[in-house]
């Protein structure tokens, strides 16, 4: 009974007491990705992700009907770093949407515009800094001038007024109030005189200091390739959003005798200790709800698990659970850059099947896309039409009959036109060969949601859809490695087979491992292009790094090797394109592919829709 | 020559283009110009021929363009027939500029008569009439091509591109495409500074967000379209936004960079 008056009151006291309007919030989420190309085209950096900002408590004066039902106690503000530009995971300030909507966009606008004053040129003052940046902004884009009034008079009229508030507050307020009205005419944020005063109300039109970047040095960073421990504890990664955080010294205990707290006092959630819990395996089901509540999480650097410490290599899976091997290894030179000679015989290759690959349609959220890749897609295909004066065909080609005349007539006799129309599918005959990475480091979070590796089964399930459109021939083919005599190239789709629910499966079941022996895998894809008959040949690879393999096979060897390969396969009359999400593959693509024969794509999660892009772009009008 | 002054189509200079352009003529060089679409290849070419007094034939080329469309062809008319030239065959006949534009995506065979005209020997061999073609002293070659395109089957032969001086055309800077504007339509100089900083911004999103960015051109049909007396944001969408993407995320964005900038 308690407990059932107890919730009727809560819902109540919260509603009434509420000043924020749910009915007309607008969530980051659903205007995201136009607010990502407006932050960018009013002059952000392109490099900069847009993401969710952390509730914090802001400690200002509420109102009491607030304060009893303790709500407005936090709110997320905007912020703009290095890294990201944060924006409130929603906006509610305003009872119309439109309005909600617009302070958005303003944010957006100022981050973009502004963003480079805000961020270190011009010092001074928080206050003084969102001043300039307003100015900023709104000289530039004049036309943001009549919505920034209606959102300063909207704000002004939800504020609590100068009036009630205590006279140093009040000050602080009218400071505000003058500063969001004409920008760039506050100097300084009259001071707080009494002790028990409290901070200015939040201002949502106002980009806030970043939260500590929690980006400080780390001591020991992975090695890269090395098994990397990608675990995140899954609360956290179930809500998106992110935490402030520090990073922090794991306070050093010299003396173990010596306890470093008072054993008497009593720890909360929010104090860290230096506990051996490295090797603790279970997962504090509470730790998410008690991380949301606090305003700070402390991460500190301690010693890395046991287990990393140690480099090793990986083991591989027993022979029952790994994939099938079909046929005996196959094998494949190697460039050897420092002696300039190729190695024979120096890889074995080993094809391989997934062993538990159901067949399954594709996945639903997949297939409004895929629908209107295969739309896009089937204008590619090869259509009939006429073509001109050809030796045969059902129909005259008067013109040309024509011309042929009027040479006759002129004298002259040898024109080897033919003289009719013939309608024929005109050929692409086109065969694409896509090469995937499955190398350990797609193991890595592409985002918060995805992995490399789940971006590369979308692309993979996509770009079939798009593929199958056209009538080319494709295949589709995945590749890692672990040492020389163990290159693992696994067969997803190969030529002579639909793309069927079995190749599905097999995408499906697609999973990272060991390392990135890009040479071998090159030749032997050279091979099997050259088993398709077709005029012209392509090789996409998808690719997130350097080559590398716990042998030899690194640094400049690999990438020698890998150019070697690339090279005999433009000898083969085969284009290598490699689309990458490597972001420092600048550095090394265009000796591998040549200027124009790579493509970075610089956020993995736009790969699905990239690549049919890319494809329609690099073979169109063929 | 001052009829002659008059008769200029307008044409804002980057840098020597202009003197570039008459040293090659003096020296019968051939030019390719190279660029993005709308940034004034083609306008350039107009402007040159105008001051050089030069008669100007443009040929737009497309996939199905032939060596033979080129040079010409026979036609027949009461019981005989008559040879006629084509645009390359009168411009090399009577002097003048050739400009070839988007050459790239002229049929292969075409190489077969722009290579002997682009280098020292600057002759036009015309197989159905037998005859060998001298180009005159004021006959030039231009071609142009937009190298933005990553396409593998088409691509200019290394055979080809060096036979020509080249000269790379790209977005103008501020200054001078507010000029390019008020000259091109006389539209005043807030609309015309407003419009470049739209162009301005959303060139920023070039293979981010955009695969084509906003060309000159664009910006001149909605600096027209404005001092037709229509609503900017109504002239920006329809020139600017629609034209630029298909995306109705990405052209709720664009919307909000003119909303930014010619606002209500």
């Amino acid at each position: 009974m308690e407990e059932w008056i107890g919730g009727i009151w809560d819902r109540w006291i919260t509603q009434t007491a509420r000043r924020d309007h749910p009915e007309a919030a607008v969530h980051l989420k659903d205007i995201e990705k136009t607010i990502g190309v407006l932050f960018r085209a009013l002059g952000g950096d392109a490099g900069l992700r847009v993401a969710a900002a952390a509730d914090t408590t802001h400690g200002a004066r509420r109102r009491l009907l607030e304060r009893i039902a303790g709500v407005h106690e936090r709110t997320a503000h905007a912020a703009l770093d290095m890294e990201t530009l944060r924006l409130p995971p929603r906006i509610a300030v305003f009872p119309a949407p439109t309005f909600n909507r617009d302070l958005y966009i303003w944010l957006a606008a100022v981050a973009g515009s502004a963003g480079p004053a805000l961020a270190g040129k011009y010092a001074g003052e928080w206050i003084v800094r969102n001043q300039f940046a307003a100015w900023v902004t709104l000289q530039r884009y004049p036309g943001l001038m009549p919505r920034y009034r209606r959102l300063v008079d909207a704000l002004l009229a939800e504020r609590i007024a100068p009036e009630k508030l205590p006279e140093d507050e009040a000050a602080q307020e009218r400071a505000v109030r003058q500063a969001l009205v004409e920008p760039g005419t506050v100097t300084e944020l009259p001071p707080l005189t009494r002790h028990k005063a409290k901070p200015l109300q939040p201002v949502p039109l106002w980009l806030y200091p970043a939260p500590p970047s929690v980006a400080a040095p780390r001591k020991k960073d992975p090695q890269p390739g090395e098994a990397e421990d990608n675990e995140q504890p899954k609360e956290q990664q179930a809500e998106n959003k992110r935490y402030q955080a520090n990073r922090d010294e794991l306070p050093e205990n010299e003396s173990p005798m010596i306890l470093m707290w008072r054993a008497e006092s009593i720890f909360s959630w929010a104090e860290y200790l230096r506990v051996n819990r490295a090797l603790d395996e279970d997962e504090n089901p509470d730790a998410g709800r008690a991380a949301e509540s606090l305003d700070q999480l402390t991460v500190a650097d301690g010693e890395q698990r046991v287990a990393s410490k140690v480099r090793f290599d990986l083991d591989l899976p027993s022979a029952a659970a790994d994939d099938l091997l079909v046929g005996p290894g196959i094998p494949l030179p190697e460039w050897d850059w420092k002696r300039r000679v190729m190695k024979p015989d120096f890889c074995r290759l080993q094809t391989m099947v997934a062993r538990e690959a159901e067949p399954q349609p594709l996945p639903e959220r997949l297939r409004r896309h895929a629908r209107k890749l295969k739309n896009q897609f089937a204008a590619l295909a090869p259509v009939r039409r006429w073509q001109k004066a050809q030796p045969e065909g059902t129909e005259i080609d008067v013109d040309a009959c024509v011309r042929i005349y009027a040479d006759r007539l002129a004298g002259w006799h040898f024109s080897g036109a033919g003289a009719y129309l013939n309608h024929r599918p005109t050929e692409r005959d086109l065969a694409c060969l896509v090469l995937a990475d499955l190398s350990l480091s797609t193991d890595a979070h592409a985002n918060d949601e995805q992995r490399v590796i789940d971006v590369i089964r979308d692309s993979l399930m996509l770009f079939g859809e798009a593929l199958s459109a056209t009538g080319d021939q494709f295949g589709f083919y995945g590749f890692s490695s672990l040492k020389r005599n163990f290159v693992r190239f696994h067969e997803i789709k190969p030529f002579d087979r639909p793309l069927d629910a079995v190749a599905r499966g097999r995408i499906a079941a697609l999973k990272p491992g060991y390392y990135t022996r890009i040479g071998a895998a090159v030749r032997r894809s050279i091979q099997l292009l050259e088993m398709v008959p077709a005029n012209r040949r392509l090789m996409i690879i998808l690719s997130d790094g350097k080559p590398h393999d716990i042998d030899l096979y690194e640094g400049r060897y690999g990438i020698e090797d890998t150019r070697m390969a690339l090279i005999e396969a433009r000898e083969a009359g085969i284009k290598p394109f490699c689309v990458t999400i490597d972001r420092e593959g600048a550095g090394y693509l265009p000796h591998l592919f040549g200027p124009a024969g790579y493509t970075i794509v610089r956020k993995p999660e736009d790969l699905p829709d990239r690549l049919p892009l890319l494809y329609a772009q690099l073979t169109g009008n063929a | 020559m001052t009829a002659q002054q008059n008769d200029l189509p307008f044409y804002e200079p980057a840098g020597n283009e202009i003197d570039l352009f008459e040293h090659a003529h003096r020296n019968h060089l051939p030019v390719l110009i190279k660029g993005p679409t709308g940034v004034g290849k083609t306008r350039f070419v107009a402007y040159m021929a105008a001051k050089l007094n030069l008669p100007l034939y443009t040929v737009a080329c497309h996939d199905d363009l032939t060596a033979a469309d080129l040079v010409g062809r026979h036609l027949i008319g009461d019981g005989a027939t008559y040879w006629s030239d084509g645009p390359l065959t009168r411009a090399v006949r009577e002097g003048g500029i050739c400009y070839l534009d988007e050459v790239v995506e002229a049929r292969k065979d075409t190489t077969v008569v722009i290579h002997p005209l682009a280098d020292h020997r600057r002759v036009l061999p015309i197989d159905r009439t037998g005859e060998v073609l001298h180009a005159p002293d004021n006959f030039m070659l231009v071609v142009s091509y937009n190298p933005g395109y990553q396409n593998f089957l088409k691509g200019m032969k290394p055979s080809t591109r060096q036979r020509f001086l080249a000269l790379r055309f790209d977005f103008p800077d501020a200054a001078r495409e507010e000029a390019v504007l008020i000259g091109e339509t006389g539209c005043d100089e807030m609309t015309a500074k407003r419009l470049v900083s739209i162009g301005r911004s959303l060139r920023a999103l070039k293979d981010v967000d955009l695969e084509e960015v906003a060309s000159t051109r664009l910006l001149v049909y909605a600096a027209i379209l404005i001092r037709d007396g229509m609503d900017t944001v109504e002239a920006c969408r329809a020139s600017l936004v629609e034209a630029l993407t298909d995306d109705l995320e990405v052209a709720a964005a664009l919307d909000e960079v003119v909303l930014a900038t010619f606002g209500r």
